[in-house]
């Protein structure tokens, strides 16, 4: 390193931001892990730390024209050169400071949600890994640190998803995110090395530099960024590999807040971001990453449309946002990406951490039981939810609605109206399933039932002073978080001036503003919440979607389009049946068939040679008689 | 007569340290089993800490052989004792080391003729750790059958599931196998005119003409790779690994297969660098097939063991791509997956071996749920599993990264077989951890002890070591290239 990092304030922070929770892992699964509140406060402290230094980092390098990097050795093979180290740039920074912020408020509401709970040292430890793995993943400078860390992402997202592994399902789900997210990897991967072997390097820098255009072919160029994008599809669940999102929703839902829906899932959209130049240089990759980011956003939100549970709607609408992002990036406007990644973090995981206090308190993910156990009256998480699903449906002037706007002036900026329209679209659609829970969830028609839901309830009954504790404790971080959602939109421009020098030689234009787009968004967003209340808030509503009155539909929505019975169907008949069993087949049958039957045929020879030498006279004169022809055959012939 | 001995001989102290272990062993009386093991575990420590010391005193700045032992044996036929430590095999040398030692404290818990038992691993062990810091082709050929009958013996009485069956077909194909490499040995031999089996003098540039090189090197590459697991000759090696005791497939997944990763590089390739040049697409064909094949041969199992037998196919497949491709990363990643390889699926066994005890069954289908019952032996085993699947941060990642670009680079059709094989060996691992330790508490079990601290021991170890060279993977990449960069260099 080329300054002694006791010296260097920043890269102090820097490392002390992301050892700290490092640290705070390895002491919990080391020492500590038979004691629940000492590995909860080593887990909250190394987590407070790194949003010190991360809000530090940030304020202190508010005005940064250059990037700063700091690299050290880590590995060294032949001509692979693998640094570890730390980037520096306004993109970098401000995905630290999300993922910390957020990540210290979980790991408080977590310490009333997970109370009690005989994994709790476990969960603080796991989820000490994940904040080092991400924090590392947001600062790496290299491709080769940030594939190593998406990886360890991806791990402590498979140990929090099966948190609760005595669930069949939830270890089910463990698996599936995992290997799904490991096929976009292994693309990633192969474009990685296809960038390495041209190149000679992976810095980020070096890759986001317009001269690598005249330094790599530009077919390879356009076939790494699309593997690499591979990578962003599986990690950020979109088309193909979207499935495995809604069923991570086994794990714990502070985990869903954190993992699934605000940072982890949204890495593959930072990658985006930190690759934007790169990606910019091949119009077929951007084009792609296009059509892929609005396939799944329409197909999210039809499945959102008609899911029951609470966590499974609140996932597909993170798929849907995750597909805007991707939209407003490969629109080639780079700020609206970032700016929506930035939003929809707050509002998300405000949305997860109520839907958590409700589930915790009712026992049940589903929208319909919760609204007929009286969830509207708990005030504080159903008023945040409100806010946040306004904030989700882009509804002025919540946080939402400005990312959203910006998304969509860049999308009009294309020459193809479809991509507009597809997002207008989208905007209509988003508003109705975010509302569709909330009013089934407000207006519930028994309303008079909730006495006799509390006493159904198996948790209700010690309604006690220690419940009242974690619900209070609960409370902090949502208040803090639906202030962030409210507010956050008004912080655009301190951003967008923030976040100036970051690609500015690319020269991306500034943003059209289109004056009717806001007026249209609005329109379609409260008319989305419209049809939502028509459906199910009004007195006397029927309480049924439009999409449940065709069968066929609702069939299609509700089964996800049928593609986890194509992957299942994939996996049983091809992978299972087809090659492991050939393969199996092959080794007992033909290799060790052919192995054993030479070993027969050698004991069976052996008999036939034995045979010879029984001792017995007539055998031998018998011998000697077949040898005596046959050499006479043999000479006189 | 000739004497070379650059200072004290340590490379002969493990083999003599191991030799004394042996002797005090066959001198206890069969009762005093604890005595046994003590002597087992103190001797079998004695030379894990030299091979320690070795590879910490190893000077990576010069390079080269070190610590040569040279002692003149038959000089008519110029055959020599000749020991010597170099990049390639300082790697495998503290390997064997840490799979020896943890080996004797898993069998800790062992009540069954312990004496015999003790007696002929050690005696399984001077034969690898002989074979391993040997520069003479003789010795490799007499180390390699101490180290074969000893499995045999202690297969076929200690054993478990179809044992004789097992034992006799491990000692044939390696038999095979040797059957093969005597020849190419004195074929060569024969043929360079120097009347000597010195690999050093052996393997000068033109020593054998191409033509001599592409036949001795594919009798040599069968014969080794037969013993390193090769697709398709492989099959001998899950029934092994199953049959075994605990400890003897530890060393025998950890170290044994590595013998013939080993005989491949320090025979083959160092004698045949023509010959390599000729048949390494071959070489990357069968092993860029056996990766792909172990891993989804091994989703159909049913065993505990033989999951990570076929794991193995496809991590030796690994190294054996690595050394196929003729670059100094794909070397490096060679011998860093042997050394990871063998630490892993060491860990793997070690793991086994305390479920086993306990719940006295490896099929996948009876377990489940032990991950509430014992959490700890439990988590050991998840953390080889991760391994396996080249998750970042274990040492098992940096020797398949190291493959995979390089065969990437070299033959990029084989390389992407490899690298796609990795999403299914995901799903093969994650698999065998879902059934076996996930899943709602299983009443069977429900009364069994977790780990203790002392029997934990050789597990924790194990994942010490995983982890250090995970994060810190220098230290011994920096080793291995003293070796590699030297012998690609050296290439005509």
């Amino acid at each position: 390193m080329a300054v002694l990092w006791s010296k260097d304030v920043t890269l102090l922070a820097a490392v002390a931001a992301t050892l700290a929770p490092f640290a705070s892992f390895v002491l919990i699964m080391v020492f500590t892990r038979s004691h629940p509140r000492l590995s909860a406060g080593l887990s909250l402290s190394a987590a407070g730390i790194s949003l010190i230094c991360a809000l530090a980092l940030l304020a202190g390098h508010w005005d940064m024209p250059e990037p700063i990097q700091y690299s050290g050795n880590w590995l060294a093979s032949g001509d692979i050169h693998i640094p570890f180290g730390y980037l520096l740039d306004p993109v970098s920074l401000l995905m630290l400071a999300v993922v910390a912020v957020i990540g210290f408020l979980i790991l408080v509401y977590s310490l009333g949600y997970m109370a009690g709970d005989p994994g709790f040292a476990r969960y603080y430890a796991l989820m000490s890994l994940f904040l080092w793995a991400m924090m590392c993943l947001a600062l790496s400078p290299t491709m080769f640190q940030l594939y190593v860390f998406w990886e360890l992402v991806g791990l402590s997202s498979y140990f929090l998803i099966g948190f609760w592994y005595e669930k069949f399902s939830a270890s089910q789900a463990g698996k599936k995110a995992f290997i799904m997210t490991r096929a976009g990897d292994v693309a990633m991967f192969v474009g990685v090395i296809l960038v390495l072997l041209n190149l000679g390097n992976l810095n980020i820098l070096d890759m986001d530099n317009p001269s690598i255009a005249g330094r790599i072919p530009q077919n390879l160029l356009t076939l790494s960024a699309l593997l690499i994008f591979g990578g962003i599809i599986g990690k950020s669940a979109q088309f193909p590999l979207l499935t495995w999102l809604p069923d991570a929703m086994q794990g714990p839902t502070p985990v869903s807040a954190l993992l699934h829906s605000s940072t982890m899932v949204a890495a593959g959209v930072y990658l985006f971001e930190r690759l934007f130049p790169f990606f910019s240089l091949s119009p077929h990759a951007m084009a792609a990453g296009l059509a892929i980011g609005t396939i799944s956003m329409l197909l999210a939100s039809t499945m959102a449309m008609v899911s029951r549970d609470i966590k499974e709607i609140w996932a597909y609408s993170t798929i849907s946002q995750l597909g805007f992002m991707l939209m407003g990036l490969d629109a080639g406007s780079f700020f609206s990406g970032a700016f929506h990644l930035t939003t929809h973090a707050a509002f998300k995981a405000l949305l997860f951490l109520c839907a958590g206090v409700f589930i915790h308190k009712f026992a049940t993910n589903d929208i319909f039981e919760l609204g007929e156990k009286g969830s509207r009256n708990l005030r504080v998480p159903m008023v945040c939810t409100v806010i946040a699903a306004g904030a989700l449906a882009g509804l002025p002037p919540l946080s939402g609605f400005f990312s959203k706007e910006l998304i969509l002036a860049g999308l009009a900026g294309l020459a193809n109206p479809l991509w507009l329209a597809a997002a207008l679209l989208g905007v209509f659609l988003t508003a109705y399933y975010a509302f569709r829970p909330i009013f089934i969830v407000l207006f519930p028609h028994h309303s008079t039932s909730s006495q006799k839901a509390s006493s159904a309830s198996p948790d209700s009954g010690h309604e006690d002073a220690h419940d009242q504790a974690a619900y209070r404790l609960m409370a902090i971080p949502l208040l803090i978080l639906a202030g962030m959602t409210l507010l956050l939109g008004f912080f655009q421009y301190p951003l967008q001036d923030f976040l100036k020098y970051q690609y500015a030689y690319l020269g991306i234009p500034a943003d059209r503003h289109y004056g009717w787009l806001p007026y249209v968004a609005s329109f379609l967003a409260f008319g989305g919440v419209g049809v939502a209340w028509v459906e199910f808030g009004r007195p006397g509503a029927a309480r049924v979607g439009f999409v449940e009155r065709i069968p066929i539909l609702f069939r299609l929505f509700s089964e996800r389009w049928y593609l986890d019975h194509l992957y299942r169907y994939l996996l049983e008949r091809v992978v299972d049946k087809g090659l492991s069993h050939i393969f199996a087949q092959n080794d007992n049958k033909v290799i060790d068939g052919s192995i054993d039957g030479l070993g027969h045929g050698t004991v069976e020879s052996g008999r036939i040679i034995a045979f010879l030498h029984t001792g017995m006279i007539q055998y031998r004169l018998l011998a000697i008689f077949v040898v005596m022809v046959l050499l006479s055959l043999y000479f006189f012939f | 007569m000739q004497m070379e001995f650059a200072g004290f001989p340590y490379l002969s102290a493990i083999l003599l340290s191991c030799l004394a272990g042996l002797l005090l062993i066959l001198f206890i009386p069969r009762e005093k089993q604890l005595q046994i093991k003590w002597v087992s575990a103190i001797f079998s420590g004695i030379t894990l800490l030299l091979a320690i010391y070795l590879f910490f005193a190893y000077d990576k700045s010069r390079g080269g052989l070190q610590f040569v032992e040279k002692l003149e044996w038959i000089p008519y036929l110029g055959i020599q004792y000749f020991n010597a430590a170099d990049g390639f095999n300082l790697p495998n040398l503290l390997l064997t080391g840490i799979v020896f030692f943890t080996g004797v404290l898993t069998m800790w818990e062992m009540r069954e003729r312990v004496k015999e038992f003790f007696a002929l691993y050690f005696l399984l062990v001077i034969g690898v750790y002989g074979l391993f810091m040997t520069m003479d082709l003789f010795f490799i050929f007499v180390w390699y059958d101490v180290s074969l009958i000893p499995m045999y013996l202690l297969i076929a009485l200690w054993g478990t599931t179809r044992k004789e069956y097992a034992a006799m077909k491990l000692t044939l194909y390696l038999l095979a196998g040797s059957a093969l490499i005597l020849p190419a040995v004195l074929y060569l031999v024969v043929n360079s005119g120097l009347n000597t089996f010195d690999i050093v003098a052996l393997m000068r540039p033109g020593t054998f003409t191409p033509s001599q090189q592409k036949f001795a090197f594919i009798l040599l590459y069968l014969g080794f790779g037969i013993l390193a697991g090769v697709w398709p000759f492989h099959t001998w090696s899950p029934v092994g690994h199953v049959a075994a005791p605990h400890a003897v497939s530890m060393v025998h997944a950890g170290v044994l297969m590595k013998i013939g990763a080993f005989g491949v590089l320090r025979v083959a390739i160092f004698l045949c660098p023509q010959g390599w040049q000729h048949w390494a697409e071959l070489m990357a064909l069968l092993a860029a097939v056996g990766i792909i094949y172990g891993v989804l041969a091994g989703l159909r199992q049913t065993d505990l063991k033989y999951v990570i037998g076929y794991s193995s196919v496809s991590h030796m497949g690994i190294v054996g791509l690595g050394l196929s491709t003729l670059t100094v990363d794909g070397l490096n990643g060679a011998v860093l997956q042997m050394f990871a390889h063998g630490v892993m699926t060491a860990l793997f066994f070690s793991s086994v071996g305390y479920i086993y005890d306990r719940t006295h069954t490896k099929a996948i289908a009876e377990l489940g749920g032990l991950s509430r019952i014992m959490p700890v032996a439990s988590s050991y085993f998840i953390v080889a599993a991760l391994a396996s699947m080249g998750v970042p941060g274990l040492a098992n990642f940096w020797a398949e990264l190291l493959v995979l670009i390089s065969a990437f680079r070299v033959y990029p059709v084989r390389g992407l077989l490899a690298i796609i094989a990795l999403v299914f060996s995901a799903l093969f691992m994650l698999r065998v951890v879902q059934q076996t330790f996930y899943g709602p508490n299983n009443e069977k079990y429900a009364t069994l002890q977790d780990v203790t601290f002392g029997l934990g021991m050789p597990r924790m170890i194990l994942v010490a070591i995983l982890v250090l060279f995970g994060l810190y993977p220098s230290l011994m990449l920096d080793m291995i290239e003293t070796a590699s960069i030297p012998f690609i260099n050296g290439l005509p």
